[in-house]
Formats: structure tokens, sequence, C-alpha cells
């Protein structure tokens, strides 16, 4: 077995997972919704991309910053015209609503994009060597990407005033009203912050894998797997369970095959709720 | 217009219709029935013990991949759907045993990644299930035999979720719903109760994927599993009136018309349709049209009669007027 | 003097929350037939005793007899098949279900007519028979109160636990409550309960307990803990 380069093809795989659950996990924290549609974002970014890159021909880099604000426009439209009447209203609704919205999505992609599988075989092509292993670089860039952005929201809320009061509207609400934080604004700043981080693992992606419009529903369990074992609400701990669970699937993927391999992401996922609920390192929370 | 008669109304239409509908209203038929069957489903867990299912449709597959199976190997369609229930039912106890510790968006996640779980190793285990390729199977001659099948598992649970509505098993399941922790310290027996309710919503779902796998003569993992039967499924629900007993069935009919007429229309942007009328009917009517009714003036029964019937009979008349106007 | 009949006892329970000693060695015991008051300001740990009391938390140390049988670490629900009824200090009447299926639901062992009188019987002797056939979510804070007394009065409890049952209600509905509540003890029910409306909680109980920083500071007849200087030093 080549333990090695499965191991860092694990971890760069866990990259993006971690950029995808970064986003999911802050949406749930702020508003206390389960976004199914968060994939679908990611999907819509990664087929934009192949459009304006292979397309339009515009640099890579054009589509790092046009895609993730198109993703955020998507976002904050969602938001502004329906989600918003949905989040202090049973958790069904909210639900439910991502759920359709992610069909809409996934069949709006098939539209314009047709439902084959597209790439970009000749962007960031080629590969590095490193620690003995050979990592084709657009993977590399793609890991990258994600931990940057990942970490930087994360300084974002740790570190800014702003962002402090985004993490205060996810701990307790009632005292965010009271210290006169408008939620509303709070919240859909964070959808659209959530949706753009999902748009530009879209862009990071897209170089490396191919994609489809069904790619989003595929990377969205993960995401989920993820943020259950590394615990709902936890920033550190979605991106620790990230890096950890794509080591798994890759691993999991050379053993038994790459079907039943992405189907023991979701084992872990069942038994980590069943062993403990709130996660590896995830904050309790009343339901 | 009371319970029985809504019940006798939608039974003597299911049973009409095979004999002078068309082929065409037979297979509208078939989808309407099979809808209602998951609906009241979903219906006891979701809208009565008020736990969000997101995975009933690994059931129906589940049932559709062992009833074709079964089929496969030269069982007639009828017993292999019931082999189909058997084993969604002794699927879903150990499975709710272990789910049903899960809360609201644990559990909805957990059973949504359950599904998929299914779905995958529909995929990966292609010696039996010959993956993505699908199994095939020899077509019933007769649909109405089919049509007749859906026609039982729907009336039966329309019947079902009646009685459950009367009685205080449905009462009890509704004190999960309103306040888990609360009805437990109180003396429910919450556990039992919800894993019951839980295997029970799984028999008719299974059945279900069995009988549409004859239906289709054919079944593969994106068919089986589709997430688009549960968001139809539970927007139906929902649409109609969680936990009622005639939401669903309104909402299933609604749906299934106001669906039929995009596909006829817009068939190649059908599915996004759907999605949009399925945000239509969230965002405008959040309590169902049953929810509408009970405010308003009763278009269709809301249910809970049969425990109003026993107290009117106990108190003196007009009563129930002066608490109305109280 | 003999024995006398204890329902329920508390014997030097202790809890801790992180760091924070919530209780400290507690002890308590409540005579089969009266009216038992614990009362304390807020963090003076009446709220966790209730909850250790009802099943809802499970002492660090010490121990909880009903009827002399241990029930230490009983979950909730085996307390109440134990005979206990319990109230909740924010209310949780199920809100989409009227009064009177609020009732019912909680209801086992009887069949349906029986259980539709006993509702019928509970919502007489609390006099709000007029909201029969309202919604939960209707309720006053008053009302539902009242609700949840009578929803706990279902299985016919011999204990019957309240959680505040005076805080936040005007003195017209607290002195109405007062009233059933001594008719209930009429009838052999024993009862229980945390709150910090000293004037009622003197005014009713046979033996009262003063909690203060996790700790009993006093206990006796209402008249001694007036007078207790400990009392006195804790409150005014």
């Amino acid at each position: 077995m080549p333990v090695l380069e499965l191991l860092v093809g694990g971890v760069l795989l866990g990259g993006l997972y971690a950029l995808m659950a970064c986003g999911l996990n802050l949406i749930f924290g702020v508003m206390r919704v389960v976004n199914f549609a968060h994939g679908e974002f990611m999907a819509v970014g990664a087929l934009a991309t192949v459009s304006l890159v292979g397309g339009m021909h515009l640099p890579f880099v054009a589509a790092l910053v046009i895609v993730p604000l198109l993703t955020a426009a998507l976002g904050l439209l969602f938001q502004l015209v329906i989600l918003r009447r949905l989040v202090d209203g049973p958790m069904i609704m909210s639900l439910l609503a991502t759920f359709a919205f992610s069909t809409i999505l996934v069949n709006l992609s098939i539209l314009i994009w047709g439902g084959g599988y597209r790439g970009l075989p000749d962007v960031l092509g080629g590969s590095v060597q490193m620690l003995g292993v050979n990592v084709s670089l657009s993977r590399l860039v793609a890991f990258a990407g994600a931990m940057a952005v990942s970490l930087g929201v994360w300084w974002f809320l740790t570190a800014t005033r702003f962002g402090r009061a985004i993490r205060s509207v996810a701990q307790a609400p009632e005292l965010a009203t009271i210290s006169g934080i408008s939620i509303e604004r709070m919240r859909t700043f964070t959808f659209a912050l959530g949706s753009a981080m999902a748009g530009l693992a879209g862009v990071l992606l897209a170089p490396a894998f191919a994609s489809d419009p069904q790619l989003g529903s595929r990377f969205l369990i993960k995401a989920f797997a993820v943020i259950i074992v590394g615990g709902m609400g936890s920033y550190p701990g979605a991106m620790m369970a990230a890096i950890l669970l794509g080591i798994v699937e890759v691993f999991g993927s050379y053993v038994v095959g790459p079907v039943i391999g992405s189907a023991l992401l979701f084992l872990i996922m069942l038994a980590v709720l069943l062993v403990r609920p709130r996660g590896l390192l995830g904050v309790g929370m009343r339901v | 217009m009371n319970s029985i008669a809504f019940i006798a109304t939608a039974a003597v239409a299911v049973l009409i219709l095979p004999f002078v509908g068309s082929e065409y209203a037979i297979s509208f038929g078939v989808q309407l029935l099979m809808f209602t069957a998951l609906a009241y489903s979903w219906n006891l867990i979701g809208g009565y013990a008020g736990y969000t299912h997101f995975g009933q449709v690994a059931f129906f597959g589940f049932g559709a991949y062992v009833g074709a199976l079964c089929m496969g190997a030269g069982w007639h369609w009828l017993p292999a759907a019931v082999a189909a229930a058997l084993g969604g039912l002794v699927l879903a106890l150990p499975l709710g045993f272990a789910m049903l510790r899960l809360k609201g968006p644990f559990f909805a996640i957990g059973m949504f990644g359950m599904a998929r779980v299914f779905e995958n190793f529909a995929l990966g285990f292609d010696g039996i299930t010959d993956g993505g390729t699908g199994l095939y199977l020899s077509p019933v001659s007769d649909m109405r035999q089919i049509y007749a099948a859906f026609a039982v598992l729907a009336l039966g649970l329309l019947v079902a979720t009646w009685r459950l509505d009367n009685s205080r098993l449905g009462l009890q399941l509704l004190a999960i719903r309103e306040d888990e922790t609360a009805a437990e310290a109180l003396g429910v027996r919450t556990s039992r109760l919800k894993i019951g309710v839980f295997a029970a919503s799984a028999i008719a779902p299974a059945a279900a994927g069995s009988l549409y796998a004859t239906y289709l003569a054919f079944i593969d993992p994106a068919t089986a599993f589709a997430p688009m039967t549960e968001l139809t499924t539970i927007s139906m629900v929902l649409l109609g009136g969680l936990g009622t007993v005639f939401g669903p069935l309104v909402g299933v009919v609604t749906m299934s018309v106001i669906n039929e007429l995009l596909w006829s229309r817009f068939p190649e942007i059908y599915l996004m349709l759907v999605g949009c009328v399925i945000l239509l009917a969230i965002v405008f009517m959040p309590r169902g049209l049953a929810g509408m009714a009970r405010r308003r003036s009763l278009l269709f029964p809301v249910g809970r009669e049969g425990l109003r019937r026993l107290v009117a009979r106990r108190s003196p008349p007009g009563m129930r007027t002066e608490a109305a106007l109280g | 003097m003999a024995e006398i009949a204890h329902k329920l006892v508390v014997n030097g329970v202790s809890k801790r929350f992180g760091g924070r000693v919530a209780l400290d060695a507690a002890s308590l015991e409540v005579a089969v037939g009266s009216i038992t008051g614990v009362i304390g300001p807020n963090g003076s740990g009446k709220s966790t005793l209730f909850n250790m009391v009802a099943g809802a938390l499970a002492p660090d140390a010490g121990s909880i007899l009903l009827d002399g049988r241990d029930v230490t670490r009983a979950s909730p629900a085996r307390i109440c098949r134990e005979g206990v009824g319990r109230t909740f200090q924010i209310s949780r009447v199920f809100a989409e279900m009227t009064v009177l299926e609020n009732l019912i639901a909680v209801a086992h062992g009887l069949d349906d007519s029986a259980a539709v009188d006993r509702a019928l019987e509970l919502l007489e002797l609390l006099e709000i028979t007029r909201l029969r056939d309202c919604w939960g979510a209707e309720l006053s804070y008053g009302q539902r109160k009242l609700a949840e007394i009578a929803r706990a009065l279902m299985m016919s409890p011999t204990l019957l636990l309240l959680d505040e049952p005076f805080a936040g209600i005007n003195p017209r509905l607290q002195n109405q409550i007062v009233d059933y509540l001594v008719r209930l003890r009429e009838r052999g029910m024993t009862l229980f309960f945390i709150d910090h409306e000293m004037r009622i909680v003197l005014d009713i109980c046979d033996q009262v307990y003063v909690l203060a920083e996790g700790r009993v500071i006093a206990h006796g007849r209402p008249a001694e803990v007036r007078e207790d200087p400990a009392v006195l030093a804790a409150y005014f």
C-alpha cells in the first residue's frame, strides 16, 4: 500500500472538505439552518469556473474573484426572498426550503451546463515533488487555497469586531438582540459569506476534479459527515475532522473501492452520532 | 364534511378510476396512491412524533431492491412486496433504536446520510444489484393489479392514521413532538413509542418501493434512492398539514395535480418548477392547508374528533361554544 | 414520639457544575401528607435540588429515597412511574394540543373514557373547565400553571412536585393555587415545592427548608424559620 501517497492525497482532499464544512458550520452556527443547498453552491461555482476559464478564456485568478461573488449573490437572493422568513419557524421549514433550493440549483445547472462531466485539464497542469510523492499542482493549489480561506475566515471571526459579533450571535442569539446587534443583518451576511465559501471551493476544485451538476450532493454529504464528526458549530473541530475524513476516504477507496470507500465516511459519521452526538469538539446545543 | 364521509369519498374515487380511466389515468393514479402511502407513512414519524425524517427514501429504495431481488428469484410480485415490507420493518427496528437518540438537525442529517449510505451500497455491491446499470424485471401484464395493491396500501394508511388520530397513542406522539423531555418526565413512554412509530412508518415505503419497481419493471440506485422522492413526499405532507389525518391526502392530490400540469407543459424544467412550488408552499402556507382550515371554516375535517365526541357526550351542551368564545 | 412516615428523604446530596458547587450535602425530609417547601434566593441551589428529586439530574454524592426506596439515579420516567407528578418552572404545556388533550396524553393504564372522566374532573377541580378546548399556545402564563398542575395530577400521584408554582403570577391566582394545594393535601397527597415567594411559603407549608449557597441553613415549621437568625441574615 502506497501509504505516503494515500496520506498526502487524503490530506489534500480534506482541505476542500474543510472549506465546505466551515461554510456549512458558519451558517448552522449563526442561523441554526442546515443548508442542504450548500453543495449546489459549490457545484455551480465549479461549473461556472469551467465556463469562465475553459469557455471564455479568462484567467483562473479572475474566476477566483468572480465566482465567489456570483454564489454570494445567489445565496443573498435565497436568504432575502425565502430563508429570512423561515429561520425563526420550525426547523423543518428551513430544512425543506434549502432542500428544495438545492433541487432547483441542480436542475438549473443541468439546463445550463448539461448533465455530463466537465473539467479544466489545461489549468494548473503538471505536478510537483513533495515528500518524495508526486502531487498534482491543481490539487496542491486547491488544498492551499481552501486552507488559506478557511483560516482567513476563522481569523475574521475571532479577531475582528464584526466577526466577533457574528460569533456572539451564534453563541447566544438572545444576548445579541439586547446588545443591539442586528441579527437579521448578521444572518444575511453569514449566509452570503457561507455561499461565497462554497463557490470558492467550487473554483478550487474545478481544475483538480471533473465537475457535474450532481457534484454538490456527493460533496455535501461528506461535509455533513465532517461537521458531525468535528462537532456542529466548532470551527477547529471541522478543520480537523475534514483532514481526518479525507484520509479515511482515500484509504478506504484504495482498500474497498471508491463507492464503498465513501460510504465508510458516513458510517464513521453515524458511529460518532451515536457515541457522541455533539461531535468531537462540538458545542452542546439543545434542539 | 365528517371524517368517515371523507374517507368513503376517497375510497370510492380510488375504486372507480381503474374501470373508467384511461391508461394515463391509471398511471397517474399509481403515482398518486404511491405518494399517498409515502406521505401518510412520513406523517406518522414526521408529523405526529415530530422527527424530521430525511431518510424515508432509504426504506423505499431498500424495499425496491428486496422486491426486485425476490422477483429476480422467480417470486410473484405480491409476495415480493410483502417480503419488502417485512424487510423494511426488520431493518427499521435496530436503525430506529440507534438513530432516534438523535434530535432535530442531527436526526435529519443522520437519516439523510443513511439514505446515501444505502445508495452507495446499491452501487457498490454490484455483484448483487448490478450497480448503476440497474435490475430489469419482467413487466406485469395488467397494471390494474399494481394499482390495486397501491390502493390497498394507501387506504390502509389513511384509515390507520385516522384511527391513530382519534386515539391516545396519537396524542402521546404529539406530546413527543411538542416537548419530548416533558412528555418523558410525565410518564409517556417516549423511546418505545418513537421506535415503534419509526418502524411502522418504514413498512409501507418498503412495500411501495417494491411495487414501484414492479410497475417500472426496472430499478437502479438513482431511481430507488432519488432525493426527489423524499423532497416531494415531505412537501406534500407539509402542504396538507403536518400531523393531521386528511392533510397529507389533500397535499398529495394538490401537489400531484400541479406537478402533472407542470410536467405536461414544461417537461424540460419540470423538476426546477417543482422545487419552486415547494418553496412557495413553505413560505406562504407554513401551517399547511389543514392549518388554514382549522382557523377558518372547515373545508375538510381536521381530526381528533373521537376524543371530542367522547367529551361532548359527558358535558352539558353549549359548553363548547362558550369555551370557544371565552 | 413515633417515627413520622417519610414520603421523600434527601440524604446529603451534592452537585458541582464545573468548578462551582451548586449543592453541598443538602438533606431534607418530606412527611407523608405534608406540604413541604424549599425557599432560597436565586442561585441557592433549589432548582438543582428539585431537578434531582425529579430525576432530571443525578447527584455527585448523597442519596434520595422515595417511600423508603432508593431512587437516587432513577430517570424522570421512572420517578413518574413511582407515583410522582411534576410541573415545570418555565411552562411546558404542549402548545399544539388543547388543554384536555394535554391531560389525556399523559394518562396511561386508563381506558379512553376513564381518562376523559379523570381529565374533566381535574379541570373542574382547578376551575379551568372553560379552558378545556383552548390550545396550549393560547393560554396565559397563569392558565398554563393551572393546566400543568392538572396534567401532573392525571396519573393520581401520591407526591406532587411543583417547580416555582407561585413565581410571576398575580396575588389572586397565587391565593387560588394555595387553596388548591391545601385541598390536595386534604385528599392525602404529599406536596413538595420550591419557590422564592417568602410570604406564601411561610403561609402554606407544614415544613420549610431554607437554602443558601447550596446548603440548608435552616428548617422547621414556618414560625420557627421566620425567627431564625440565619434566615434573617440571608434574607433581610
